[in-house]
């Protein structure tokens, strides 16, 4: 056997691909778990007043010891007081309630753009695009104009004689529900579209052909292949839904108990940055279940296949 | 290489008591302005293998969806067995189709596949078993019913793609261009089974394709379509041997053309007298008056090398060799006659070191009159 030759264009094709699979290692080293340890190493720190507002991992002492610190107590507390409990629980029912709206609406909406003649397609999904030209925190407080007790549709109500008195929505979880629903719909809609508009429209006039009325090809057809961008669709709003903070901090009450809102107090309001980075922790760890989970099944059932 | 099917006791169309199976009645397609088909009737009869043949766009396929309903029509009845099918929706109609694409069910097994049209019929669990391996045991596709579609090649997904058609014994199967998607000799093979299949089932085929050696070998009966409208109806040796107008003449095969006009009426033959400047004779059976002026018509093979020319000769032309294109069992040979370019089809019985024809040399040529046909439009 040849001893492998060493010329130059195979040393550049082996420069080209450590670069090629380097890059992105080093993006993601460098942008995601690097911030990632940081969290961590402050979630089991003590939090102090000087700069940074919080112990050291490690010390080196005057007598040449190093001393390594580590404070469970943050975690500790996450579990025994319940606020904290009930934030993570209330979030994560806010973030399911919301993620089930979106799919209810989103789901005919994307089939709806994906079924449109193709001259339709791209204007309305432009109309879905284009909130996102406004800046994000204008949109939630526009919301504050239609919802309040003399706001825009309180005002519609009574006029159209829906309603005597005004409906007291602002402030409150129905309110979250809402500027939640409506900031990240698109987010539900844009996969959701890229899935339906792939899908072979032959496939329901054979359903069709077969026997299958409508409503029935859909569940058996359409339904089962667009389960990849309903899983896409609902990740992309569940996840940023459940540490959502501008959303209830603007338009929800004080029951609107959410982690978001509970990590920026202990951040912002009372500087004690281990017990937020703990939060933050327990919450990448609570979402990360789930993720793990799906993509197991996601391989069982490419296995079986 | 095709050989004739047997279709004896097959002619039913000829059967003037007979009641067609399919009756396709004055239909039209319009699609905005595009006329896709165009006042188009039609009778199919029970157990025929009919075939609808025309290039892209002539609107064979769209009168192959409207059968399935997958397209309604602009104005006429379509009737399937004696039930008005105009106004029933697909998964209504008796009727199955096997998709060009075969649309096989990405997200389900073969078995699955074929399975589910009998699931919209409500059978029992035991029956649905039993009818899903019937058709794996016809097709010969049992050791795949755990796969799924990705993971089978052409051939197999137009087996299984037939097999969930058959499923349902419809009473009219419907093959958009059944073997368009596989290679040469798979497709070969499959037209003979296609044609065993539908034999041994008794159920009406109607195929949609483009290829004519397909719709020759497979065929009943040849539906030849142009341009929305049906241009002949009959069996393959009919359509071939005697094509009713120059469209289907110049579609099915190659065929030589001499213009000209009937001169002499005699009996079933017909003297005309073509721009080449001598008479053809040629056997006739519809009354033409003299002077109409016509198109003989006669093919490459049917044509002989003459070995009495003679100046005045009936059906006797000269011209010299132009072109050959060898092709093994058979040699094409062109040549130009008076300016006007004849081509003829020779069987090489020797091999083609020994062959006498070559480049540049004058032959004569000639046919009998019963081997051309007269086309008047």
């Amino acid at each position: 056997m040849p001893a492998p030759q060493d010329n130059p264009p195979a040393r550049r094709q082996r420069l080209s691909r450590v670069v090629n699979i380097g890059l992105p290692y080093l993006w993601l080293g460098v942008f995601f778990l690097l911030p990632l340890l940081i969290v961590l190493q402050i979630s089991v720190a003590e939090p102090r007043l000087g700069q940074p507002p919080y112990t050291p991992l490690w010390e080196w002492l005057e007598s040449g010891v190093l001393q390594i610190q580590v404070n469970l107590q943050n975690f500790m507390l996450v579990w025994e007081d319940s606020i904290y409990l009930t934030a993570f629980l209330n979030s994560l029912w806010v973030a399911l309630v919301c993620t089930l709206l979106c799919l209810l609406i989103g789901y005919p909406m994307a089939y709806a753009i994906a079924t449109a003649p193709p001259r339709w397609r791209i204007p309305l999904l432009m109309l879905v695009i284009l909130p996102f030209w406004t800046s994000f925190l204008i949109r939630v407080y526009a919301w504050i104009g239609i919802l309040k007790t003399n706001g825009l549709l309180n005002h519609l109500l009574l006029a159209l004689g829906v309603i005597d008195t005004p409906l007291n929505i602002l402030h409150t979880q129905t309110a979250v529900y809402i500027g939640v629903v409506y900031s990240y719909l698109p987010f539900m809609i844009l996969p959701l579209y890229a899935n339906l508009s792939r899908l072979d429209p032959t496939l329901l006039e054979a359903a069709a052909d077969l026997g299958c009325r409508p409503l029935r090809a859909f569940v058996r057809v359409t339904l089962p292949l667009s389960l990849a961008g309903i899983v896409a669709g609902s990740m992309l709003v569940f996840i940023p839904v459940v540490g959502e903070f501008v959303i209830p901090d603007l338009l929800g009450g004080p029951e609107t108990l959410m982690v978001g809102k509970l990590l920026w107090t202990e951040f912002f309001g009372n500087k004690d940055w281990p017990l937020a980075a703990a939060l933050a922790i327990v919450l990448l760890g609570l979402l990360v279940v789930p993720f793990v989970l799906m993509q197991r099944l996601e391989r069982r059932m490419e296995d079986s296949a | 290489m095709p050989i004739a099917l047997d279709r004896r006791n097959l002619d039913t169309w000829q059967d003037p008591k007979a009641t067609p199976y399919v009756r396709i009645e004055r239909v039209s397609k319009r699609f905005g302005e595009h006329h896709a088909v165009e006042d188009l009737s039609l009778d199919i009869f029970k157990g025929e293998f009919f075939s609808l043949l025309g290039s892209s766009g002539c609107g064979k396929s769209t009168l192959l969806r409207m059968l399935a309903g997958l397209e309604y029509p602009t104005a006429g009845r379509i009737y399937i067995d004696g039930v008005d099918v105009t106004d029933v929706p697909p998964y209504s109609r008796p009727v199955n189709m096997m998709f060009q694409s075969y649309a096989l069910f990405p997200h389900m097994t073969v078995a699955q596949n074929i399975e589910f049209g009998l699931k919209q019929e409500r059978l029992g669990r035991g029956e649905r078993a039993e009818r899903v391996d019937e058709m794996l045991e016809l097709l010969r596709i049992a050791e795949l019913r755990r796969r799924k579609p990705e993971q089978l090649s052409g051939g197999q997904r137009q087996r299984v793609a037939l097999a969930r058609s058959l499923a349902k014994h419809p009473k009219l199967l419907l093959l958009d261009e059944p073997l368009g998607a596989l290679d040469k000799r798979l497709r070969e093979n499959t037209q003979f089974e296609l044609v065993n299949l539908q034999e041994r089932l008794g159920i009406t085929f109607i195929t949609v394709t483009h290829d004519q050696e397909e719709a020759m070998t497979m065929s009943t009966r040849i539906a030849v379509m142009d341009a929305g409208q049906i241009m002949q109806v009959d069996t393959p040796t009919a359509i071939y041997e005697y094509p009713s107008c120059r469209f289907v003449a110049e579609f099915i095969g190659s065929i030589n053309q001499f213009e000209g006009k009937v001169v002499e009426s005699d009996g079933d033959q017909l003297l005309i007298e073509t721009r080449l400047g001598r008479p053809m004779r040629v056997r006739n059976f519809h009354p033409l008056a003299l002077g109409t002026p016509v198109t003989l018509a006669v093919r490459p093979e049917k044509m002989r090398l003459c070995l009495d020319y003679r100046e005045d000769g009936v059906n006797q032309l000269r011209g010299v060799v132009e072109d050959i294109a060898y092709l093994g069992d058979v040699s094409i040979y062109r040549l130009r006659v008076e300016g006007q370019r004849v081509e003829m089809t020779l069987t090489n019985t020797q091999p083609r070191t020994e062959q006498v024809l070559t480049w540049d040399q004058e032959v004569a040529i000639e046919w009998s009159p019963t081997s051309a046909v007269v086309l008047t439009e």
